[in-house]
């Protein structure tokens, strides 16, 4: 028992019993204070004896365990957590923007088209216009159910739920005057599209890509490794070792019944964990790469098609003035479908899929549209060549084969389709990622417990034989 | 004793008084969502008077407007092949620029998706006249007011027929046929406006389209209204209706279609201006120029009466053509 020597403080230091709180003076604030450094004096003193020495190690270790273990039970919690936001929360926001954005496009193409086609409004267009006035509202509402803690989003939402019932009130007014015969209607139409264009669309696109960056920050936080709690349990792993070794040299046993507990329990803790984090991480990444992903550049081409297809319309209802949409029209289907219809969006989704998932889908959208692009440049011909009607004719009929409004209809329905797929690979995905963490969290508290019953025992039987 | 309870009585008081003051003021009831000021929707390309492009400049009268080439001697099927016309009809197609969104004069018809109105039938008589039938022969080009020019210096139409008044100014860079209608300008208002003239109109907001002689009058009147400029003469309605303008000014045929679209407001005042509607073609067509001259006799002995009777009767006073002056 001369190990005090090795203690630097223990020679210099005079043992100094701790005086007893004085019976009449010193304040409780002065007392406080003094608490930790006699808690310090006491352990240094008891550490200078083995059985001192051992009640210090078991002390250690108690704590390191119950440290390691409640940092790793939480870490894992909080991942269970992010991952199930992820599928209640996030990804539905993110849809629900990407909806309003959607159908207020969607909107307003219905719109001009419904304007192009004479004498009673045909029942589909006026539908499909309800339809993504109802949608738009209803994943308006949504978005803005999570956008009060972020300003930017909240000024987004804020712009399209002022808006929305102003546009609606336009296409209704020019709807009424439309059917009185009165050109007064096409200026409001042409007046609610403006607004759409100018207000309305730029905040919808402004609150997707919001929405998109935080899902995609809310996966790359939940395909995190969680180094605190690894480190702590290592240094757990670690101090149960040393602390063997130890007392192995000091009795001449060669096990610890207790810390061989103690330090399977937390062997298997880090293997089932890394293994669990690992294969839920990269389950997480794949509905990233799968589907969020794959469903963002998906959405990006629908909406283009969409904005592309209210421009055809808008140039047969200027009549002669259309330039600017036509214009427009060329730089989306440039995005769409590149400028030699072998890039943009669609091809960049079917690099994505990679013959799998959405990739009948998709290919199947690049060659809608494709015949999308052969039929507009017909309508352009018709059109420019004085041939107005047919021009019309071959833009709006949705029953005839081959005509811009069918291929668009056939390419808006892939992609749609391509998208749903999308989705369900990132639930699918994420959905066995959760199911990757089943019982780790609470697995991770009991193998904690066990760790320090087992190094508590341990310690408490070789305690015993100092008696 | 009385004295003690009436300090003891003082004491609670103070005591209430000290919880009161340290619970602080609850404050008013906030704006759960302030919105600021509303912006009401407005048509694309809302602008004030445009000096630069100067409108139709009515000031200057440095020649007589009406006057125009002689159609003596033509023939109305007897042109070249070299002929403008002869290249029209080698095409197939008459191009003309209209406007489809002035009621009466020249608008698109939503049950029928036809353009219509009374510069419409002027269109339709020079291409029956050049291909003996306007049965598929027109090709509508819709412009806004601001286009009128443009489309004829880069050749994109063969003429212009949208209340396009006949200037001096205007007459340097375009070729004009004959007067075929005489409008002047006066103000639409709401129903209920105390208005008579321009000049009550004095700081207020006074809308027509960009380029138009009525612009350039809202713009240099003496009462100074506030010219508010648009793209076509619709919008300018719609402007109106949204109570975003006080008034609209323009020739009162444009405002009879306004007027007619809307039950609820008023055409107001005597003409001050005198507008003379010709058809425009590129200036060197001097040929199409006494052509469509030669068109219009025709067209002021019958066909002028029908469309005036089907567009304007029931809204305005019986009329008849303008007399044609040549040079």
């Amino acid at each position: 028992m001369t190990s005090t020597a090795t203690r630097p403080e223990a020679p210099g230091t005079p043992v100094v019993p701790v005086p007893p709180p004085a019976p009449d003076g010193r304040s409780g604030i002065a007392g406080l204070l003094e608490l930790p450094g006699n808690a310090v004096r006491v352990v240094v003193r008891s550490a200078a004896t083995t059985p001192g020495r051992l009640s210090v190690i078991a002390v250690g270790l108690v704590l390191l365990a119950l440290i390691a273990g409640l940092v790793a039970t939480v870490s894992v919690q909080n991942k269970k957590d992010t991952i199930n936001g992820l599928i209640d929360h996030r990804e539905p926001l993110a849809a629900a923007a990407q909806e309003v954005y959607r159908s207020l496009s969607d909107a307003d193409a219905t719109a001009a088209s419904a304007f192009l086609s004479t004498g009673t409004e045909p029942r589909e267009l006026r539908q499909r216009y309800e339809q993504a006035i109802a949608q738009a509202g209803a994943a308006l509402a949504k978005a803005a159910s999570d956008s009060a803690g972020v300003a930017n989003a909240a000024e987004k939402v804020d712009i399209l739920s002022q808006q929305l019932p102003v546009y609606t009130g336009l296409i209704e007014t020019a709807r009424a005057n439309n059917r009185l015969g009165y050109p007064a209607g096409a200026s409001y139409l042409r007046e609610g599209s403006e607004l759409l264009r100018a207000k309305v669309l730029p905040a919808a696109q402004d609150l997707y890509r919001i929405d998109t960056d935080r899902l995609a920050q809310e996966q790359d936080d939940a395909t995190g490794f969680p180094w605190l709690a690894t480190l702590l349990m290592l240094a757990l792993l670690a101090a149960l070792i040393v602390t063997q070794v130890y007392l192995t040299r000091r009795t001449n046993r060669l096990l610890n019944v207790g810390l061989v507990v103690a330090s399977v329990s937390v062997v298997v803790a880090l293997l089932w964990g890394t293994v669990a984090l690992v294969v839920q991480g990269s389950l997480v990444a794949s509905g990233q790469d799968n589907g969020t992903h794959q469903v963002d550049v998906l959405v990006r081409a629908r909406i283009a098609a969409l904005q592309a297809r209210a421009d055809e319309t808008l140039t047969l209802v200027a009549r002669g003035d259309g330039a600017p949409y036509e214009a427009d029209f060329k730089q989306l289907a440039g995005q769409l479908g590149g400028p030699d219809g072998k890039g943009g969006l669609l091809s960049e989704a079917q690099g994505l899929a990679d013959g799998q998932g959405p990739a009948g889908q998709i290919d199947a959208a690049i060659q809608d549209a494709s015949a999308w692009f052969k039929a507009h440049t017909l309508v352009r011909v018709n059109d420019d060549r004085g041939d107005y009607q047919d021009a019309v004719d071959l833009a709006i009929k949705e029953n005839d084969k081959g005509t811009a409004a069918a291929t668009f209809l056939s390419l808006d329905r892939n992609l749609l389709a391509a998208i749903n797929i999308g989705r369900q690979q990132f639930l699918d995905d994420t959905h066995d990622a959760n199911g990757a963490l089943t019982l780790l969290a609470p697995g991770l508290a009991v193998l904690s417990v066990i760790a320090l019953a087992g190094a508590t025992m341990g310690i408490r039987e070789r305690l015993r034989e100092y008696r | 004793m009385k004295m003690r309870r009436d300090s003891v009585r003082l004491g609670v008081l103070a005591v209430v008084a000290m919880l009161a003051a340290a619970c602080g003021d609850a404050g008013k009831p906030v704006d759960p969502a302030p919105i600021g000021s509303v912006q009401p929707p407005q048509p694309a390309h809302v602008g004030g008077a445009d000096p630069s492009k100067g409108g139709g400049g009515t000031a200057d009268t440095s020649c007589d407007p009406k006057a125009s080439l002689s159609p003596n001697g033509v023939g109305l099927t007897g042109f070249s092949a070299a002929s403008t016309m002869g290249k029209i009809k080698q095409r197939g197609k008459l191009v003309a620029g209209v406007d489809q969104t002035n009621f009466l004069f020249g608008f698109r018809n939503p049950t029928t998706g036809n353009l219509e109105g009374f510069d419409i039938d002027m269109v339709k008589q020079v291409a029956k006249a050049i291909f003996g039938s306007d049965e598929g022969r027109v090709q509508y080009r819709a412009i806004p007011s601001s286009q009128r020019e443009n489309v004829l210096k880069d050749h994109q139409v063969d003429i212009v027929v949208r209340t396009f008044s006949i200037t001096c100014d205007r007459k340097k860079r375009l070729g004009f046929s004959s007067v075929y209608y005489v409008a002047g300008q006066r103000i639409l208002v709401d129903g209920n406006s105390q208005v008579k003239q321009l000049s009550d109109l004095s700081g207020k907001r006074v809308c027509a389209t960009a380029t138009s002689t009525s612009l350039t009058k809202i713009a240099t009147d003496p009462s100074k209204p506030v010219p508010v400029s648009v793209d076509n003469w619709s919008d300018c309605l719609v402007m109106l209706q949204q109570g975003q303008v006080d008034a609209v000014s323009t020739d009162d045929v444009i405002l009879a279609g306004m007027a007619a679209q809307d039950p609820t407001l008023k055409i107001v005042g005597d003409r001050f201006t005198e507008e003379n509607y010709g058809i425009a073609v590129p200036i060197e067509n001097d040929d199409m120029v006494r052509y469509v001259n030669a068109v219009l006799e025709g067209v002021r002995n019958g066909p002028w009466q029908a469309s005036y009777k089907q567009w304007l009767g029931s809204r305005l006073p019986e009329a008849s053509p303008p007399q044609a002056t040549y040079q």
